[in-house]
């Protein structure tokens, strides 16, 4: 058992470093529009990959994902503008900012299970904007600008890159290792967890700042790409409505849920890029119509289709 | 530190507006502890009750508060079949899939609003809304007085509902142990609908009260669902008159914060408790029928 675990832990590691290997060289091959996709759904797939996490494995549904891109790419812009870090240093800035915005919050936000996170975050993320929109130390409503110029778009993809390849190891790292077993164990019974000697909040906290810290990242990315931030953008509840969508798409606590979600929200966006608003309430519907009928998304609805498929040719 | 009537007079309109609050967070709390599911949706709610006020208005001529219980039946009619096709099949599926299903409706609504009703802010045209109320050094336009006078009625409507009825004892007997409830031949899915529809009634109610007093846009629902939330939190769950309490206080607090810091931070302070009373007295401050 452990060593079939071990093993498919390898191979897990071996394609995201093949795959990712790969994509280095798109730059070389595709032109900007591909480039920016790429980019995009990158970035995308790093938040649902946190967020795939929290919800999968810890049982937390947070509405606060923008909290912490916003949270990351301020603290980017103050870093760069402020003291000239080099990029790949500021990145790690973010992700702790993250992760430590994520413990500060950690005692108000699971001192009430399940639905408290969730309203909790979305409370956090607001309470940021307002903040962010309100201290003209931070830029005020209209934001900041990034003093030196953005890299160019394939620097960037390879950032991009970067972040999701951190994001996909740590996950993988979270579900092939004995923390996957103690991540599902709070997840499906937290007071039995307990009696076995597994300290719940620990884990959800770790999870919590895993996600934090990826997203911190992301949103660093996110808002080098752009050259100017803005409280209303980077923190807008669009990113969590995004970032949610995306898991429950792809399936939630399945391996390849996060990357089958972005891709398809990435690509539903691109088919409806002239009615922006249209894609939100599409989004809104395509929502209720799994949760209600493939709760474990895409993924999981076509795998029990192959399952069923196969046990009536055994049959 | 602005002046004494200034002053005064913005706290007292806080006050009046956490009050007319008070009424949509009631709704929000009596789902919550009916149904154990956070409205996500409540915001939306809340404007589809001011979008009807304003519509009636223009289209009847009549005063929005004569209109009041249509607009109650309209959400209230609106909800139930919400609960029939969306929520009462994941009755039995955790309280995520009921809570983000409700996420999905407030993002289509929200698009809804905007598509139907255009991205423009609107008021409702009330003839109270203009008229000045001075007491002492305090004035207010009649209509937040006469707004918190209506819903604080209707709170304490509610709360002779919920403790004096036999759907009241059904309600609480559901709230406390479904199961139980059941077994005791209560119809726990029914009075869950009716909770439902009950507390969309509340927040539509609260939408005109406030969409006639103050300015709504499609997209000021979430602002308003989080100030209910703390409201909630701040009086304590199932405690119905802890609600009005609760609302009076927010605003009075956002009120001192938006003279104290700036205009801008009244809905800072809004939220900033809201994490407070969450970390520290979850319970409720003023102490709640369930912690």
């Amino acid at each position: 058992m452990t060593r079939s675990r071990n093993f498919a832990g390898y191979a897990e590691v071996a394609i995201i470093l093949i795959a990712f290997a790969l994509l280095w060289f798109a730059p070389l091959v595709v032109g900007d529009y591909w480039q920016q996709l790429g980019f995009r759904t990158l970035i995308y797939l790093t938040l649902a990959e946190g967020w795939n996490l929290m919800a999968g494995s810890a049982g937390l549904v947070s509405l606060g994902t923008s909290c912490f891109v916003g949270l990351g790419a301020y603290v980017a812009f103050g870093l760069l503008n402020g003291m000239g870090f080099p990029l790949p240093l500021t990145l790690g800035a973010s992700a702790a900012a993250g992760a430590a915005l994520a413990v500060l919050v950690s005692p108000a936000l699971f001192r009430l299970r399940g639905l408290y996170f969730t309203v909790g975050t979305l409370a956090l993320a607001e309470l940021l904007r307002l903040i962010m929109v309100n201290v003209s130390a931070f830029g005020g409503a209209s934001g900041i600008f990034l003093q030196n110029d953005p890299p160019a778009l394939p620097v960037l993809f390879h950032y991009a890159l970067g972040v999701a390849l951190v994001a996909s190891l740590a996950i993988t790292a979270c579900t092939r290792t004995r923390a996957s077993v103690i991540f599902r164990a709070v997840r499906d019974d937290e007071d039995a967890a307990a009696q076995m000697g597994v300290r719940p909040f620990r884990v959800k906290l770790a999870a919590f700042a895993i996600a934090s810290a990826l997203a911190g990242m992301a949103g660093a990315v996110q808002g080098v790409k752009l050259g100017a931030i803005e409280p209303y953008g980077m923190f807008g509840l669009q990113w969590s409505i995004d970032t949610l969508t995306m898991v429950i798409i792809g399936g939630v606590g399945l391996r390849l849920g996060p990357l089958v979600g972005a891709v398809f929200l990435i690509a539903l966006g691109e088919i409806l890029a002239d009615y922006p608003a249209a894609h939100i309430a599409i989004a809104g519907v395509i929502l209720i119509v799994l949760i209600r009928f493939a709760p474990r998304g895409a993924v999981g609805f076509f795998g029990s289709m192959e399952q069923a498929r196969r046990g009536r040719a055994a049959a | 530190m602005p002046d004494v009537t200034v002053a005064s007079s913005t706290i007292a309109s806080g006050v009046l507006l956490g009050g007319m609050l008070g009424l949509t967070a009631l709704g929000l709390s009596i789902i919550l502890g009916v149904m154990r599911l956070v409205n996500l949706a409540h915001g939306e709610f809340l404007l589809v009750g001011a979008y009807c006020g304003l519509f009636l208005v223009q289209l009847s001529g009549v005063d929005p508060l004569i209109g009041l219980p249509v607009v109650a039946i309209i959400v209230a009619g609106l909800a139930i079949p919400l609960y029939r096709l969306l929520l009462q099949p994941l009755a039995n599926r955790g309280a995520e899939a009921q809570m983000m299903t409700m996420f999905a409706v407030s993002i289509i609504l929200q698009n809804a609003f905007v598509l139907f009703f255009s991205a423009d802010t609107r008021s409702i045209p009330e003839r109270f809304a203009a008229t000045p109320l001075t007491v002492g050094p305090v004035t207010v336009p009649l209509m937040y007085l006469i707004g918190f006078a209506i819903s604080v009625a209707a709170i304490l409507a509610v709360h002779w509902l919920v403790s004096r009825t036999g759907f009241g004892r059904d309600l609480r007997a559901s709230a406390a142990d479904p199961a139980a409830a059941t077994t005791l031949g209560v119809d726990v899915r029914r009075v869950q609908m009716l909770t439902f529809a009950l507390g969309a009634a509340c927040a539509g109610v609260g939408g005109v009260l406030i969409g006639a007093g103050f300015q709504f846009g499609p997209s000021s629902g979430a602002s308003y669902l989080l100030n209910s939330l703390a409201i909630v939190v701040l009086g304590g769950l199932g405690n119905v008159l802890g609600t009005l309490v609760g609302g009076v206080v927010l605003g009075a607090l956002q009120s001192l914060g938006g003279l104290t810091l700036g205009d801008g931070y009244r809905d800072v302070v809004g939220m900033a408790l809201f994490l407070a009373v969450l970390a520290f007295r979850p319970g409720g401050v003023l102490g709640g029928a369930r912690g």
